[in-house]
């Protein structure tokens, strides 16, 4: 959080440092007993693969919103803002898997007077699938403002 | 000949039309906390009442992926009996029309609009309504997509967030 990332940093087709995430039965466990989801597919193993075809019990596709968020809000900062997260569900995230959130600036406007940066988000496996593509609208905050 | 899945079903006179609002339980603290570690995100701000005070929102708040979840899953806590063999209760964005369960449900994808965080002690309402339906042609049959718009308040009528969820309906395959 030390490190505040200012809009005139970003430069359109630079990607910015990207984030791992594992997923882990535990965490998927953790989950689902926290927000109360009882779906089967992602907690009974014989259920999810015999039942649904599944290769394995799947963790909630909203934990991709989840990491995307925090992916963002750290690299925003105290003064950034994360404003719009979009995500399209592609292939399930697995237990086991190592998960890369990664964003490129692909647009820098000012609308406002405030700074954005509209980002391209990808959250490939360990196999480079992309499991859940997104993207993103960050405010970041103006030096020239800072400097006033 | 091209006919239409959505045109039989009967479902355009749906779009508009509003889901009842529904207030959830005040968010707790706990709760909050146990979100962060589910998702392993151990920011601070989300743990650590002084911390958060000296942070960006001045108080502990939730992660803000978290507001879909602030309110509960309207009738979503029913007992195992009442649970179908699958576990779901209900399934959030799949519209509650009579026939919705002829067809599969998959989420296509989700879009969230973010302007003020959960703290802990509130409590969200959320109000939602049906804003588009299409049809395609997928590879595998007829597909139709279901957006659903829903708006997240706290106890001040504050926006908290908009959420766009778009569902995919196909229809079940005879097994």
């Amino acid at each position: 959080m030390n490190n505040q990332v200012y809009y005139e940093d970003g430069v359109e087709g630079q990607e910015i440092p990207p984030m791992e995430k594992q997923v882990t039965t535990v965490n998927i466990l953790m989950y689902l007993s926290t927000v109360w989801l009882m779906d089967r597919i992602h907690f009974d193993h014989p259920f999810a693969t015999q039942r649904r075809g599944l290769p394995n019990i799947v963790a909630p596709g909203n934990m991709a919103g989840d990491y995307y968020t925090q992916f963002l809000t750290e690299w925003a900062g105290e003064k950034g803002n994360l404003r719009k997260l979009s995500i399209q569900f592609r292939s399930f995230m697995l237990p086991g898997d190592t998960l890369t959130c990664r964003g490129k600036i692909i647009k820098k406007y000012i609308e406002e007077g405030k700074g954005c940066v509209a980002l391209e988000l990808s959250l490939k496996n360990q196999k480079g699938i992309d499991c859940v593509p997104g993207k993103a609208i960050v405010e970041l905050p103006l030096k020239t403002i800072k400097e006033r | 000949m091209t006919e239409s899945l959505l045109e039989n079903l009967g479902w355009k006179k749906y779009i508009g039309q509003e889901t009842p609002s529904y207030t959830g339980d005040p968010v707790l603290a706990r709760d909050i906390r146990r979100y962060a570690l589910a998702i392993d995100d151990l920011n601070p701000i989300y743990f650590d009442e002084k911390a958060a005070k000296k942070g960006k929102y001045g108080g502990l708040t939730a992660p803000l992926s978290y507001v879909s979840w602030a309110v509960g899953v309207p009738g979503g806590e029913k007992s195992v009996k009442e649970l179908g063999e699958d576990g779901l209760a209900t399934f959030v964005g799949v519209p509650e029309f009579p026939n919705a369960w002829e067809l599969g449900w998959v989420r296509g994808g989700e879009e969230l609009e973010f302007f003020k965080p959960v703290y802990a002690g509130d409590r969200v309402t959320v109000t939602g309504k049906i804003v588009e339906m299409n049809e395609k042609d997928g590879r595998s049959g007829k597909m139709i997509f279901v957006t659903s718009e829903f708006t997240y308040r706290n106890q001040k009528g504050e926006a908290l967030a908009k959420h766009r969820v778009t569902m995919i309906a196909t229809p079940r395959k005879e097994s």
